[in-house]
């Protein structure tokens, strides 16, 4: 892993169209400024880790499909 | 904000009773270029719907590592439901902004039998060309796990 000291307004750039900003450094966090073109998506890890999870969970999971269908079609 | 029109009529799927026909598969494969979050490596997957599991879905893995979902079109759910596509959702998808998609939020039945959906990360399929994709909105407006009642 590249680890690098940055300071509030310094960036670094990753290839030739990422660049990753520190707008502000405060206690509890760090506020990142991201421009990456719209093909790279960039998303907080956690979020990504949250709906794989989510995922694993809802193909774990044996579903009567027959059984929830027929309990949601009940008015 | 691309609004999710109603009321798509299925292109896709076949009879859930029906096994795995394979050139029907094949036909009705769609392609997840990305897979989806925890089944990164299926690409292909098909949706199966009929009137024995209406208003539900399936969504079932042909290809690499098990993956059996099922789903309901989040506006059944919410009839407002609206959600972002990013440029590069559309592109993955080869859609325009007013192309005619189909959503789908993942369900879960949990251990105590509560059935919840995905409101949050649903996954949208171009049906023009059988391109998928499980959309991650940064800045969610609806929750992971939406408590579905009777009457959905």
């Amino acid at each position: 892993m590249l680890v690098f000291t940055r300071r509030k307004h310094e960036a670094i750039r990753i290839g030739d169209r990422i660049e990753v900003r520190v707008l502000r450094v405060g206690r509890d966090g760090v506020r990142l400024g991201i421009t990456a073109p719209p093909d790279v998506p960039v998303h907080r890890e956690e979020i990504y880790e949250e709906i794989r999870q989510a995922n694993r969970a809802a193909h774990a999971v044996p579903t009567d499909v027959t059984a929830l269908a027929v309990r949601l079609r009940q008015p | 904000m691309t609004t999710p029109s109603a009321a798509v009529s299925l292109p896709i799927g076949a009879d859930a009773s029906a096994g795995a026909v394979p050139s029907e598969v094949a036909q009705n494969a769609v392609a997840f270029p990305d897979g989806i979050p925890g089944f990164e490596s299926c690409r292909q997957f098909v949706l199966v719907a009929s009137d024995e599991i209406a208003p539900l879905q399936r969504l079932h893995s042909i290809q690499g590592p098990s993956a059996n979902f099922v789903g309901i079109d989040p506006r059944l759910v919410l009839p407002s439901y609206r959600c972002h596509l990013s440029d590069h959702d559309l592109r993955v998808l080869d859609a325009q902004p007013d192309t005619t998609l189909l959503w789908l939020a993942i369900v879960t039945v949990e251990t105590d039998g509560t059935a919840v959906a995905n409101l949050r990360a649903p996954i949208v399929i171009n049906p023009e060309r059988m391109l998928g994709r499980q959309v991650l909105p940064d800045e969610g407006l609806y929750p992971i796990r939406h408590v579905l009642s009777p009457g959905a």
